[in-house]
């Protein structure tokens, strides 16, 4: 039988989003999916998610330019990161020499550090908290928590000859078929936002699964969930009583990264505000630290807009002006950052009156 | 021993909207050529082939940017299967794969491009490989392959590691190739 590469038409869309003014970078969210899904060996340099340092490197490292997609959603040649330059490869920590010394003192004298005889040159958020600028007057850096998408018209189904990546009709999210996969890493080279990646051990390629079998019994992914910042909405993008569609379509303070790849992505974010530029005599000036052109080349124009929007109603909600937007982003009630119904047929029945 | 010439297998008929644009222009067969060698042996065949290969690629493992040297044989399961899309649609082709990482064959099946389906190889199947002052060669031992006996034909592929080569980006026969057994 020929694979299957068209577009997938989805019942539904599940959609997250991320308000970058409350991370804080704690990686709670990347340890939460890690321990998850990610420990086997050929996954260990894996971050299904991870969190990065911008104005920054990224991971893999200087992702926005590996390919994939062009400004202008049309195809771009892509490459697969090296795992040494790019990814950086897990380190292996001396864990037994602190914690497990014979003498009983445990990490005393001894500094928790990566073992091996060459210090490491690269590894996953490298350049945390580097950002960019001089103090006092501008320097700035926020943080970008990065997963997949879940994209509309996803790259890297669309890249794979075998169609081993599927979208799931009842809730759109991407997942590999690795039974199906053969290794080829088109899908890799393909997502311009480099979050597929390959398995060194099993030879196919992994991915987020946005925690599927959570969101099926009407639980957030684990990023979502663990997140002391509140900082995550999770629920399906045509709810209108949910967090998502109120952000991205209500409000339309909550945008997608990169959206001139032409994937619609089912991520978005609300973008970092910033503090004001100082001049030369320490006094705010009207400039913020974060160049909003730096902002429009991650988000596009819309950025402009959702600023704007969240500015203002933070202003009412300073002056004690009722606020719907405010209130839903500092998340009072964090179960209310997630509205996702159950599909579990217990918990039907449990509705039905069965028990 | 003859001597066959290869083709780089055309993007522009790969499955998919991404391999055909990013790979556009790949119109240069990594391997322009494999020597072939089929006997009779027994109830099945002993088939020997030899390529250059100047950067070998034995194993992947352990990177994400390394793809590993591979071939191919096939054969049609049915009369009128095209060898270039690797059978249709109740045409299918049947093969045998090797990898230079890996001790055992597979069996491959295919209707079309995209649909190869790879399995643990029938015990009677069997290859032994060498690398050897810049070539490969492969010696594929099949006790049986009733689809080279019945339709007599054979084509090749070989995916040469170093040229990033692997699924649909390959070098292959110029068409099924006649063989008397």
């Amino acid at each position: 039988m020929t694979a299957n590469l068209t577009d997938s038409k989805v019942e539904r869309q599940v959609g997250m989003v991320l308000d970058l003014n409350k991370c804080l970078n704690c990686q709670t969210c990347t340890i939460a999916c890690k321990k998850l899904w990610n420990q086997d060996a050929g996954t260990d340099y894996t971050y299904w998610n991870n969190v990065e340092t911008l104005p920054g490197t990224g991971y893999p490292k200087h992702w926005q330019d590996l390919g994939g997609r062009d400004g202008k959603g049309q195809v771009k040649p892509g490459t697969v990161p090296n795992l040494d330059t790019q990814y950086g490869r897990a380190w292996n920590f001396n864990h037994k020499q602190v914690f497990g010394r014979e003498d009983g003192k445990k990490g005393l004298k001894v500094w928790l550090r990566p073992e091996g005889k060459s210090r490491p040159k690269w590894g996953a958020n490298w350049d945390e908290d580097h950002g960019t600028g001089s103090y006092p007057e501008d320097n700035h850096y926020f943080y970008m928590p990065r997963l997949c998408n879940h994209c509309t018209h996803p790259a890297c189904l669309a890249a794979c000859p075998r169609g081993s990546i599927e979208k799931r009709s009842e809730d759109g999210i991407v997942v590999v078929n690795q039974d199906r996969c053969h290794g080829y890493r088109f899908c890799v080279e393909a997502c311009p936002y480099k979050k597929v990646y390959f398995d060194t051990q099993r030879q196919v390629a992994a991915k987020c699964i946005f925690c599927f079998p959570r969101v099926e019994e009407g639980e957030p992914p684990a990023c979502a969930r663990q997140c002391p910042g509140r900082l995550r909405f999770v629920g399906f993008v045509d709810d209108r009583e949910g967090p998502i569609w109120k952000l991205v379509h209500k409000w339309k303070v909550a945008i997608p990264l990169h959206p001139q790849y032409g994937l619609s992505p089912n991520v978005f974010y609300v973008p970092p505000m910033s503090p004001r530029k100082l001049d030369a005599q320490g006094r705010p000036t009207a400039e913020p630290r974060i160049a909003i052109s730096y902002l429009e080349s991650l988000f596009g124009k819309d950025v402009h807009r959702a600023l704007a929007t969240v500015e203002a109603e933070r202003e009412k909600k300073k002056h004690g002006k009722p606020s719907e937007l405010m209130d839903l982003l500092i998340a009072y009630d964090w179960n209310e950052n997630f509205r996702i119904p159950t599909r579990s047929p217990i918990d039907e029945r449990s509705t039905n009156g069965h028990s | 021993m003859a001597t066959h010439e290869l083709i780089a297998a055309p993007v522009g008929l790969q499955p998919g909207a991404y391999v055909k644009v990013a790979y556009a222009g790949r119109d240069q067969a990594a391997t322009p050529a494999a020597d072939l060698d089929l006997q009779k042996a027994g109830q099945g065949y002993r088939i020997a082939l030899q390529w250059a290969c100047p950067d070998p690629v034995k194993s992947i493992e352990g990177n994400t940017d390394v793809w590993v040297d591979a071939a191919a044989v096939l054969a049609p399961a049915a009369p009128g299967a095209p060898w270039i899309t690797m059978g249709a649609e109740n045409l299918p082709v049947v093969g045998a794969l090797w990898r230079a990482d890996r001790e055992d064959l597979y069996r491959i099946d295919a209707e079309g491009l995209g649909s190869v389906r790879r399995e643990a190889a029938p015990e009677g199947w069997r290859a032994t490989s060498k690398y050897e002052r810049g070539f490969w060669t492969v010696v594929f031992e099949l006790d049986a392959w009733p689809s080279l006996r019945k339709q007599k034909m054979i084509a090749l592929a070989v995916w040469r590691g170093d040229a990033q080569d692997r699924g649909g980006l390959k070098s292959v026969s110029q068409g099924w190739i006649n063989v008397e057994v």
